[in-house]
């Protein structure tokens, strides 16, 4: 078989000794940044996105991608010992796994989460390995036009169904795309947005900046203005035995995240977020002890958004690695690592860099399992990061933050830039306006644009191009529904209630 | 409903987006579009954009002003007032940072971002004065973190980072 010749391949390629130091040191860096609170896998690879001058790419991407289902193992430590959650994917885990907590059975809500990662992560490896091929062929059919249509549907979904409020995440939408326009035009050369040709503009301002700025200067700017006083309690450990009826409960719980997670990550609906939600609610519908959740906390409803996390990240690598299209703000990141290599993401990628794609997909059965000895064994260990007090935790941050930033271009200019996108994060983030929408807007802004000027010149210059093909009309019609069913179903359902009232 | 506070912000954020909108208008206006073959050129973007930024700042305003913006997170109404002294600190810190990094090198210059910064976050907390204990406290474990880094970026992993002297270790 193909798929199993190339599956063995990569093995090799992520089985040599500097590799597996690679996969280790990005599931190291990834669980202690999952464990932190404030610091996110997005913002760790944009920080490291500088070493991509330095290390090939088949140890970076194996890195990367550690670091970034890494995050989702300890983001459930975090969360589960602590009553912040230490991730966005992992606010679920902190209600039920808290409340477990507080009931003396942190150690049974860390296992569950653990062990539910460990066979969500490998099962949604497996589908991966299965179905990235494929869609990848089918994907060799598209044109500028489809593309286009796809990028379209990607910054629909994420800008409409991450945040609240659709005007809000199209604002962010609209801003990454407009930050993502200065610079030079790939295709006439001509400098845009540059405020008369300000040097340091001209040369386009970089993902990592703007992500280092909303995500690690915002973040602390915003925790120092609002959050300063908040209290954090920290729950005990106990014994990470978990009994034969927490097994029972757990595994159908675990399979069933992992079926509502990988097609959440592989849809361009942007993170990990929904999925765990529904899993949740899920749960809740379905447990045979209802009276657990919110009281005792179930343990169900901490094995299944664990699970539909991380069979998420791993759904993210499929129309990243086949179509080129990040659907979440780490995936993003990935991407711009892979063109900073001058590889771009797509269906040509099995077959021109198949040698990195394959040792990417082994890493992650390898990280898995490294991840899983990481994370239950030494779970006391990282419980010791959570001592670091908050003033040095957030300075240490910064220091890295600067490291990140200065290091691209050695532009103290960009240290101030840095400055006012820290400002503009704490205004979004009190106003609730999403982020995710300003890096996929930024990255994924130029490669629409280039697709969409194509399509017009293969269409003569009419905008009839996009629905004359089947398949772009198909899916524009998608993006369309994206936009309108959620209201109108909100709306039919306000009407209804007040019907009956 | 919406506190009056809350109200004015938010119409300044929607006014805020039409602003950057007549900006962007401005620099879509300096772009040469030869549109040529395909009917879209290099100022179409540019020019939607700035109509959009524009469209979404009037959107919010309506919504500040017909109630607020739509569906916000419980409990954001009652936000409490900034902590702007713990700001100036921090500020105060990353500012200087940017304004010293290529003259004193990456260890002096991040080591006094650490410290400014940590003080912020510990008056935020409600600590009290600082003794000089802990001044002294804070200036070690900036350099010892920022050392460490700088030694691990530009001698590992070759990247340029300022030093103050030009041995490469400080």
């Amino acid at each position: 078989m193909d798929i199993w010749n190339s599956l063995l391949q990569g093995f090799m390629t992520a089985g040599t000794p500097i590799n597996l130091m690679w996969a280790l040191l990005g599931c190291l860096i990834g669980t202690a940044i999952g464990v932190l609170p404030g610091i996110g896998p997005a913002l760790t690879v944009a920080m490291l996105l500088p070493i991509t001058s330095h290390v090939e790419p088949t140890a970076s991407m194996i890195m990367f991608a550690g670091i970034y289902y890494g995050a989702m193992y300890g983001g459930s430590t975090t969360s589960i010992l602590l009553n912040t959650p230490g991730e966005t994917g992992s606010m679920v885990t902190a209600m039920e796994g808290n409340l477990m907590a507080k009931s003396g059975r942190a150690g049974a809500a860390l296992a569950t989460s653990a062990i539910g990662s460990f066979f969500a992560g490998t099962i949604a490896t497996v589908l991966v390995t299965l179905f990235a091929p494929g869609l990848a062929e089918f994907a060799l059919r598209f044109g500028p036009p489809e593309y286009f249509a796809l990028i379209l549907l990607a910054f629909t979904t994420v800008s409409s169904v991450l945040g609240q409020s659709t005007l809000r995440g199209m604002t962010s939408l609209v801003l990454g795309l407009s930050i993502g326009i200065i610079g030079i035009d790939q295709i006439s050369g001509q400098a845009r947005f540059t405020l008369n040709n300000v040097p340091e503009l001209v040369d386009g301002i970089e993902v990592v900046l703007v992500a280092v700025g909303l995500f690690a200067v915002g973040e602390a700017m915003y925790t120092m203005m609002y959050e300063g006083r908040q209290d954090e309690t920290r729950n005990k450990m106990s014994s990470l035995w978990m009994t034969k009826g927490d097994w029972k409960r757990s595994w159908p719980a675990w399979l069933r995240g992992t079926l509502i997670g990988f097609p959440f990550g592989t849809i361009p609906a942007g993170g990990t977020e929904i999925p765990t939600f529904l899993s949740y609610g899920a749960e809740r519908k379905l447990s045979k002890h209802p009276e657990e959740f919110g009281t005792v906390g179930a343990i169900e409803g901490v094995a299944g958004p664990e699970a539909a996390n991380n069979a998420a990240v791993a759904g993210t690598l499929v129309p990243l690695l086949t179509l080129g299209i990040p659907t979440s703000t780490t995936a993003a990141i990935l991407l711009s690592a892979f063109q900073n290599y001058g590889i771009q993401p797509g269906p040509t990628l099995f077959q021109t860099s198949s040698a990195l794609v394959w040792a990417l997909i082994a890493s992650m059965y390898i990280g898995n399992v490294m991840l899983l000895v990481l994370n239950l064994p030494l779970v006391g260990l990282w419980v010791k990061l959570l001592k670091i007090p908050k003033p040095a935790l957030y300075a240490g941050i910064l220091i890295f933050a600067t490291v990140g930033v200065y290091g691209m271009r050695q532009s103290a200019f960009d240290l101030f830039l840095l400055y006012g996108i820290g400002l503009l994060g704490v205004l979004m983030r009190r106003f609730d306006f999403p982020t995710a929408p300003v890096i996929v807007g930024m990255i994924l802004g130029p490669l629409g644009e280039a697709h969409m000027r194509n399509a017009m010149s293969i269409g003569e210059g009419k905008w009839t191009v996009f629905i004359e093909r089947p398949l772009s009309a198909t899916i524009l019609l998608v993006c369309v529904a994206v936009l309108i069913v959620p209201p109108l179903l909100t709306r039919l359902r306000r009407r209804r209630t007040v019907a009956l009232a | 409903m919406n506190k009056p506070m809350n109200k004015r912000s938010e119409i300044g954020i929607g006014a805020g987006a039409i602003g950057l909108g007549a900006v962007m208008a401005i620099g879509a206006a300096q772009i040469k579009s030869e549109a040529g073959y395909g009917g879209v050129g290099a100022g179409f973007l540019p020019w939607l954009m700035a109509a959009a930024m524009a469209l979404c700042g009037v959107l919010l305003i309506v919504q500040a002003a017909t109630g607020g913006f739509r569906a916000m997170p419980e409990g954001s109404e009652d936000t409490p007032a900034p902590y702007w002294a713990g700001m100036a600190w921090l500020s105060a810190g990353l500012l200087l940072n940017a304004a010293l990094i290529t003259r004193v090198g990456f260890i002096p210059s991040c080591s006094l971002l650490f410290v400014l910064a940590a003080r912020g976050f510990r008056l935020s907390m409600g600590a009290g004065r600082a003794t000089l204990a802990d001044w002294v406290r804070d200036v070690l474990v900036g350099a010892a973190l920022s050392a460490p880094v700088y030694w691990l970026f530009t001698k590992l992993l070759g990247l340029t980072l300022p030093g103050l002297t030009s041995s490469g270790w400080i």
